[in-house]
């Protein structure tokens, strides 16, 4: 196994998706301190907040002992990271179930959204942003890029506010909220593709634009090749390095920031259950929560830049 | 060319997929009760923290566990205490002692019949696992099982609520075999005797129920139930609105007037157990002088503040407890607005040019605009007070020290009894974090407070807590603010919907026509 890490030329690109997941570990250090730190010096005793207000003083300071609240705080926190990697991330302390159970039911409903607000984002946005380029400063160019501006531009809850009065209330068209079958799925994930199809729109035209100044798109031309192949086969393959990161940022993005859109349609996803449980001040499930898409995060990260490999053969070359 | 065929054919098929999901979509949503009817949809605002009994005490898992479970006793929507419940009969023995017979043939959904031993396991796990409600049945010393359907209650001290306790969500009866078998899953697999059994929880979505055809009363109206979690208030509206829900509770102070004015809707409006007050800090100068607390009392026209705060849907409040409270003495007078014998009494107190206070608050907007509104009142008689809004946490935590001059907060009569509506606030012996947070006290409403609590006779509670809060409203350690209306809707085809003054509305008789 040593050897294969170390010595094996042949697996370079193994090698480095292995280094980049030891770097996880540090990543995952530093945001397991930061949220630990915050939660520990918000105002609020857990203890009390188990045995509820009218718990005698005694029984909260048992309680207290017990949970080991009492701790200095790097005990506390090296107890937290030892049952963290345990997959123990403690219990709710308002269900009183494991918190890792809590998030986990919760954690389909936030991919799935995320996944289908960048399906629809792809959707919109690459096509969107090559004509835009391959005709720029035309009509067509102009219009898109007014309404990237506008979607970046309109707060997520207004606009799905907007859709729910048009789609649900007067066409009656979709559910207005909730969750389950597809037709549910369809407005919240408009609501969040939106704004990321904005940003992948204009990053898709200005990465086009660049490439198809390069010399070799003139070659390409000049040998004959129809316009349409010239596009899809040498332009947009060189230019999809920046559009793929900006993809993949975006749905690390839809995986945290969903907050808002999930409030809207009432849809049973992480962020919901992380602001609830910052409101009653449910430590272990803020805590799991905000492990769990940081690392949720890096790995789609990671994902983005094996992903590069793939596209783009200069980049794999490096690797073997 | 090939390749732009496949891309044309790849568009195409993803056109037509979306349409037909569409059409999917707006089948099911459009086509609402038609389908369904025997469904009954339930839009609130809240996520059931558990659906064991003994594992929690909030609204939300109440509202649903309602519908699972049964108690001992039953309580009416009007709050009234009947032998409706699984109990067919009681006696009292003596203060402390109460003697209680069973109905027979009452089914657990798993199968086993109710016996008097499950009575016992119920009792005896509540105060070994120290339940949140457990404190409902603090004077209870020990069930004792006398044969297979009767049971006696021995108390350790007599205890006047304890009746009316026994019909509380939170002490409901369990079946010894599902929780054991459950262990820690349990509040997740409930088992109860109620009308209807748990199906499904998907968490932050939704609750569904079955109908239980064993049911002692006879099987519910409705065959399922399904209480759908929608947050915000406008959506839930709006689910109400578009016929996705059938029964919304809850409904936003905004959204009511719209609600009323919805074609096809009925809407609720019912007096609830939730009182709101200012309090003042009672050991503190000037409020340790009462003519101060009445002056006060006096240079606030709480009516219009009410209206103002709770844009009509509360009833500004003439002392501690709301109405429907049993017990609440509904012939105080109130102290009115009347700003001039307002600035005599400061002056008769030594203060004729006023003081300076600070009222404080958390970030409540009700509570902040009331502030805001009493700010300005009590300039009018000479006090300067200052608004303070602190966090939630740390404001309990001050007020239950002391810290404060003058603070607003709210407190619900669960029980819908006197006892819990008053012995926490007013009693000498709960000063602070207990819930007296003005720190006042008077030996005789102390002596009253604990002859309600003691005596298992109604009319012997009446005469003392009528007395109480007499004496509460003369000395006004509180500005008795409001108390809170309850707000629910339905489609117009759902029949037999009574909202219960303690918001856990009983679903047995509802079914969509």
């Amino acid at each position: 196994m040593l050897w294969y890490i170390t010595q094996s030329k042949v697996y370079r690109m193994h090698r480095y998706i292995f280094r980049r997941l030891l770097l996880l570990i540090p990543v995952m250090l530093g945001v397991s301190f930061l949220v630990f730190t915050i939660m520990f010096f918000t105002p609020g005793d857990p203890a009390k907040i188990l045995l509820g207000e009218r718990a005698p003083e005694a029984e909260v300071q048992a309680l207290r002992t017990q949970m080991g609240l009492d701790d200095p705080f790097f005990v506390q926190y090296g107890r937290f990271i030892f049952n963290a990697l345990r997959g123990d991330l403690g219990r709710s302390l308002t269900t009183r179930r494991p918190a890792a159970l809590e998030l986990f039911a919760r954690f389909p409903a936030t991919m799935q959204l995320a996944a289908m607000g960048v399906l629809v984002a792809v959707l919109i946005g690459i096509p969107i942003g090559i004509v835009s380029a391959t005709r720029q400063y035309s009509v067509f160019d102009g219009a898109s890029m007014v309404l990237a501006l506008i979607g970046v531009s309109m707060p997520n809850f207004w606009q799905g506010i907007m859709m729910v009065l048009l789609f649900s209330i007067v066409l009656r068209w979709f559910p207005s909220s909730g969750y389950g079958t597809f037709a549910h799925l369809i407005m919240p994930s408009l609501t969040i593709g939106t704004s990321s199809a904005a940003t992948i729109t204009r990053m898709t035209r200005s990465s086009m634009l660049e490439v198809v100044r390069q010399d070799y798109i003139r070659t390409a031309r000049a040998k004959g090749l129809s316009e349409r192949v010239v596009i899809t086969r040498h332009a947009l393959k060189n230019a999809l390095i920046p559009i793929v990161t900006v993809i993949g940022l975006q749905f690390g993005y839809l995986l945290g920031g969903a907050v808002l859109t999930e409030t809207i349609f009432s849809w049973p996803g992480v962020g919901r259950l992380m602001v609830d449980a910052i409101r009653q001040r449910d430590y272990p499930v803020v805590q799991g929560g905000v492990l769990m898409l940081a690392l949720t995060f890096s790995v789609v990260n990671l994902l983005v830049d094996v992903l590069y490999a793939y596209i783009d053969p200069r980049i794999k070359a490096q690797y073997k | 060319m090939k390749h732009a065929k496949k891309v044309g054919l790849l568009l195409t098929l993803v056109a037509v997929a979306f349409v037909l999901f569409v059409s999917a979509g707006t089948q099911e949503a459009a086509a609402g009760k038609s389908q369904d009817v025997g469904t009954l949809v339930v839009g609130m605002p809240g996520d059931p923290r558990s659906l064991d009994p003994q594992r929690t005490n909030d609204q939300p898992s109440a509202r649903v566990m309602k519908q699972i479970y049964d108690t001992l006793l039953y309580q009416t929507p009007d709050l009234e205490i009947t032998t409706n419940g699984l109990v067919e009969s009681y006696d009292i023995i003596s203060e402390t002692e109460f003697a209680f017979t069973l109905r027979q043939g009452v089914k657990f959904h798993n199968g086993e019949e109710l016996t008097a031993s499950d009575v016992q396991f119920t009792f005896e796990r509540m105060r070994e696992i120290n339940a949140p409600a457990a404190f409902l049945v603090a004077a209870l010393d020990r069930v004792e099982v006398t044969d297979t359907y009767t049971f006696t209650m021995h108390l350790s001290f007599p205890f006047g609520p304890f009746i009316t306790h026994l019909a509380h969500p939170a002490t409901a009866i369990l079946n010894r075999t599902a929780v054991e078998a459950g262990g820690e899953e349990y509040a997740r697999n409930p088992v109860g005797t109620g009308p209807f059994s748990f199906v499904e929880w998907r968490s932050g979505d939704s609750v569904t129920l079955r109908r239980f055809d064993d049911h002692f009363r006879g099987p519910a109206a409705s065959e399922r139930i399904r209480f759908r979690i929608i947050t915000e208030d406008t959506q839930r509206t709006i689910a109400l609105e578009t016929a996705e829900a059938d029964i919304i509770y809850d409904v936003g102070p905004n959204d009511f007037d719209a609600v009323r004015d919805l074609p096809g809707v009925i809407s609720f409006q019912t007096q609830g157990l939730t009182t709101f007050y200012m309090g003042f800090n009672a050991q503190k100068e000037p409020f340790d002088d009462v003519r101060v607390r009445r002056a006060i009392n006096l240079a606030l026209d709480v009516e219009a503040a009410t209206n103002v705060a709770f844009r009509g849907f509360a009833t500004a409040a003439r002392g501690p407890l709301a109405p429907t409270v049993q017990f609440a003495n509904t012939d105080l007078p109130g102290y009115g607005y009347d700003p001039d014998a307002a600035r005599e009494l400061l002056a008769e107190a030594g203060y004729p040019d006023g003081f300076s206070t600070s009222i404080w608050t958390n970030d409540n907007p009700v509570r902040i605009m009331y502030a805001e509104i009493f700010q300005e009142q009590l300039r009018a008689v000479g006090v300067n007070a200052s608004i303070e809004i602190v966090e939630w946490a740390p404001y309990l935590d001050r007020t239950a020290r002391g810290e404060h001059d003058m603070f607003m907060l709210g407190w619900v009569a669960v029980t819908g009894d006197a006892d819990y509506g008053l012995y926490s606030l007013f009693h000498s012996s709960e000063w602070g974090d207990a819930g007296n947070r003005t720190f006042w006290g008077n030996d005789d409403v102390d002596r009253l407070l604990d002859e309600g609590k003691a005596s298992p006779i109604p009319e012997e509670r009446s005469a003392a807590y009528m007395r109480a809060q007499e004496i509460i409203f003369e000395e006004a350690p509180w500005v008795f603010l409001a108390f809170r209306d309850d707000l629910a809707a339905t489609r117009d085809y759902v029949e037999g919907f009574q909202p219960h003054a303690a918001g856990h509305h009983v679903l047995y008789n509802v079914r969509n026509r």
